[in-house]
């Protein structure tokens, strides 16, 4: 058996969802920083309140299932990316603790729903920055990083950080539709009519970019003649949807319409970098650990990985429907 | 000291560990305290025990939410700072702290938004079982992060080739020859923290004549979950010592302050050092005649061992393990004195009544991670110059990062720790100052809330979201 390319199977699903879960919590995030009025804001941060965490914790899942499975992967990966994962963990962090201080006064509230909104955001740009980092190439000599650390802020890392603020915004947008009361709704609405499109439209101009200037791209779209164009009308499509859908579709259509576009979007970067795992430079066979240690974690994921999302979904099972006005806890 | 690349790696991990393992202790403590809480309060019925549960579930939430940040920078940082260490070491290691997202972080996150928020959404029951399940998570966590910290002191299970590790039996790398006294000397310190808290409160409330139900009810509970604790401790303890006099004679040996291969005999027990490691000397020493012979082995002329056995360049710093020692046991010989104090003052019905003692366990608050933080500087500091013992050194570790860049990283963290950290005292004290809410107005006797607040949030609900489709 394949064991490398099981594992890295397995960090590519902890990834995906932590992108779209986490993706839609830190959209909310970034969304915060776009509303006017007090109880908005209360009533925004409440709808991610009870079931946060889960989300955040498949960016561990991520990060150790490489550090277990690709360890060389992870040794030149951390390091490369040192200044935008050093932002983005402390970011995080204020983000984090902003949902349990927050709530404990009302005098100072605002400010901590700013930290929210901006460790939100920072969180995001520093997931792009990386993404664009990876697609433009990260220098390895003899197995070890050899780059700079500011490497990771080249034009091309700059504009995916915008992409996937902007796309997380999008994901957040449709949460809320979901989760949000009318004023809300009214709110998620109008950032999806506006978000979509600018997606789409950054994203193109992203790629077009970054084709531009990384030849395994190119070469990518002459290895994948039909499945990434394909992809990409699919995305267009997802996208045109989200954009007009009438109002008489069930409020949980627009959130499934972003997961969809997002995920025909990771999907695409993989069929770019695979079979790497560090993007044109270093391939998951050349990457990964010895098959003692691929086969024990592979046993865990396998066994687990189901009860995690059975009781994952029974949390958010327990929190359905819109998010009630004085919060969770009355 | 140059502040060279390593140097500042090991400043940065130093510091972001010691402030992370603050906030995860309190949280293992107070899980199960809260569990046993809920669990007397389903079984009685007694107002006090929800009054108690609610009070320390704000604490606990805070303590949680920064222990769940601060540990994700560690699981980036073993990579961030030392990514020869993690190339070296992810195969073994790796899967450990898999295993520990997969069993335990995923569980306790599950759940803790149940346990936290989903007192009016779920009945009685699923609320405890919420309880209890945050609680196992955090003491599965923490098996998984002892195994692989004591891999790290005492490596087994695998072999070297060519500068990698492979791992040959996940069993002796799991159950390494220190992870299973390690682990529940971990656990019971992380109770014993919240035992301590949990009296301190309450002593403090009686000296002040507030709250007295809430107030003595935490006493009680606090020290006599406290006494049997640190007997159980100092039990450990010991055995642990014996354990690591054999995997890591150099820490050991470094602990207990002698330099000379062989101390003089009768030895004392050093209670204040000066070591002098350039010179392989103590330029002060301060002890108990006869103890050392004593204490350690069990004779009255009994000769202990000095750093000088062990070659130069594998000697921790004697200063940093004597006194992580010193603190550690001191505090858990004065845990000790108020447990047995306790026992005597509760015998002569005077346990809420002496304000003597009332003010003791309120200095002692904080014993319990002032213990456990100076604990963890005698296993890390000790196991130096090495982080993985005997296999792989520090200096060889650490991450081809600029030193100026680790610097600014390293200052980055100290502000903003700083301000989780005066935060979270700032909101804790206020929550204490502000004193338990009065639960009778909050439950029904019946136990069950769910029946009572489900309709009208659903009704609120139904309204909300009619209003949004007009």
């Amino acid at each position: 058996m394949d064991l490398p390319l099981l594992s890295a199977c397995f960090a590519a699903l902890a990834l995906t969802l932590y992108g779209l879960l986490d993706g839609f919590d830190l959209g909310v995030g970034t969304l915060l920083l776009l509303q006017r009025c007090d109880s908005s804001r209360d009533h925004t941060i409440d709808s991610i309140t009870p079931t946060w965490d889960g989300n955040e914790t498949w960016l561990v899942m991520t990060g150790i299932t490489l550090f277990t499975a690709f360890p060389i992967a992870y040794a030149i990966l951390m390091p490369a990316f040192y200044l935008p994962l050093i932002i983005m963990l402390l970011a995080l962090g204020v983000r984090g603790v902003a949902f349990e201080f927050r709530v404990q006064m009302s005098r100072y509230r605002r400010r901590w729903d700013l930290a929210f909104g901006i460790g939100s955001v920072v969180t995001s740009y520093m997931q792009g920055l990386i993404l664009g980092g990876l697609l433009q190439g990260v220098a390895i000599t003899n197995g070890e990083f050899s780059g700079t650390v500011f490497d990771a802020f080249r034009p091309l890392p700059l504009l995916t950080g915008v992409i996937v603020v902007v796309g997380y915004s999008m994901l957040g947008s449709g949460w809320l539709y979901l989760k949000g009361n009318a004023e809300i709704l009214h709110f998620s609405l109008k950032s999806l009519r506006i978000g979509t499109p600018a997606f789409l439209l950054l994203l193109s101009l992203g790629g077009l970019y970054a084709a531009s200037i990384q030849p395994g791209i190119r070469m990518a779209w002459v290895l994948h003649p039909v499945s990434l164009p394909g992809l990409a009308v699919l995305m267009i499509l997802a996208g045109g949807f989200l954009t007009l859908f009438p109002r008489s579709v069930n409020a949980i259509v627009p959130l499934i319409l972003g997961f969809a576009v997002i995920l025909f979007g990771m999907t695409s970067v993989a069929l770019i970098v695979f079979p790497n795992i560090i993007p044109f430079r270093l391939t998951l066979w050349d990457a990964a650990a010895g098959s003692a240690s691929q086969t024990f974690l592979l046993v865990g994921a396998i066994f687990v990985t189901p009860i995690i999302l059975a009781y994952s979904a029974f949390a958010y099972w327990i929190f359905r429907g819109r998010t009630p006005e004085n919060g969770w806890v009355e | 000291m140059r502040l060279d690349a390593s140097t500042l790696a090991r400043i940065q991990f130093a510091f972001t560990v010691s402030f992370h393992i603050i906030f995860p202790t309190i949280s293992i403590g107070l899980a199960s305290f809260l569990a046993v809480m809920e669990g007397l309060w389903l079984k009685t019925k007694e107002e006090v025990y929800l009054q108690i549960y609610r009070f320390w579930l704000n604490i606990f939430a805070m303590a949680f939410g920064v222990g769940v940040v601060t540990g994700l920078v560690l699981s980036f940082e073993f990579g961030l700072g030392f990514s020869r260490f993690a190339q070296i070491a992810g195969p073994a290691i790796g899967p450990l702290i898999a295993y520990e997202v997969l069993t335990a972080f995923f569980l306790e996150a599950g759940f803790l938004g149940i346990m936290l928020f989903g007192f009016h959404r779920v009945g009685p029951r699923l609320h405890f079982l919420a309880t209890c399940l945050v609680a196992s998570g955090t003491v599965i966590s923490a098996s998984w992060i002892l195994a692989a910290n004591s891999w790290m002191q005492t490596p087994s299970g695998i072999k070297v080739k060519d500068g990698h590790i492979e791992v040959v039996h996940w069993l002796h790398v799991v159950m390494n020859p220190s992870w299973g006294v390690r682990l529940p000397h971990m656990i019971s310190a992380a109770y014993l923290t919240a035992c301590f808290l949990v009296s301190g409160v309450g002593a403090h409330y009686l000296l002040q004549g507030r709250y007295p139900v809430f107030a003595r009810k935490s006493v009680a509970i606090g020290t006599t979950f406290a006494t049997v604790l640190i007997a159980g401790q100092v039990f450990i303890g010991d055995i642990l010592y014996g354990t690591m006099l054999k995997h890591q004679p150099s820490k050991m040996q470094a602990a207990e302050g002698f330099w000379e291969t062989k101390s003089e005999s009768p030895a004392p027990y050093y209670w204040v050092i000066v070591p002098d490691q350039q010179h392989q000397r103590n330029r002060f020493a301060f002890g108990t005649p006869y103890l050392g012979s004593i204490w350690l082995t069990h004779s009255l002329n009994g000769t202990v061992e000095g750093l000088r056995n062990t070659p130069r360049n594998q000697q921790p710093i004697m200063g940093m393990v004597f006194y992580g020692f010193r603190i550690m046991y001191c505090t858990a010989m004065a845990m000790f004195a108020v447990g047995i104090s306790s026992l005597w003052l509760r015998w002569k019905g005077r346990l809420f009544t002496s304000p003597w003692f009332l003010r003791i366990l309120v200095l002692m608050t904080p014993s319990g991670l002032v213990a456990t933080l100076a604990g963890w500087y005698l296993a890390e500091t000790g196991r130096q110059p090495w982080v993985i013992f005997g296999i792989l050194k520090t200096v060889d570790a650490i991450s081809p990062v600029p030193a100026q860049v680790l610097l600014s990283s390293l200052i980055a963290f100290v502000c903003i720790y700083s301000v989780f950290m005066g935060a979270f005292l700032y909101f804790t004290l206020g929550l204490i100052q502000r004193g338990p809410k009065d639960e009778s107005t909050e439950a029904n006797s019946s136990g069950s809330l769910k029946n009572a607040f489900q309709s009208k949030i659903l009704a609120r609900v139904f309204d909300t979201s009619a209003t949004g489709r007009r």
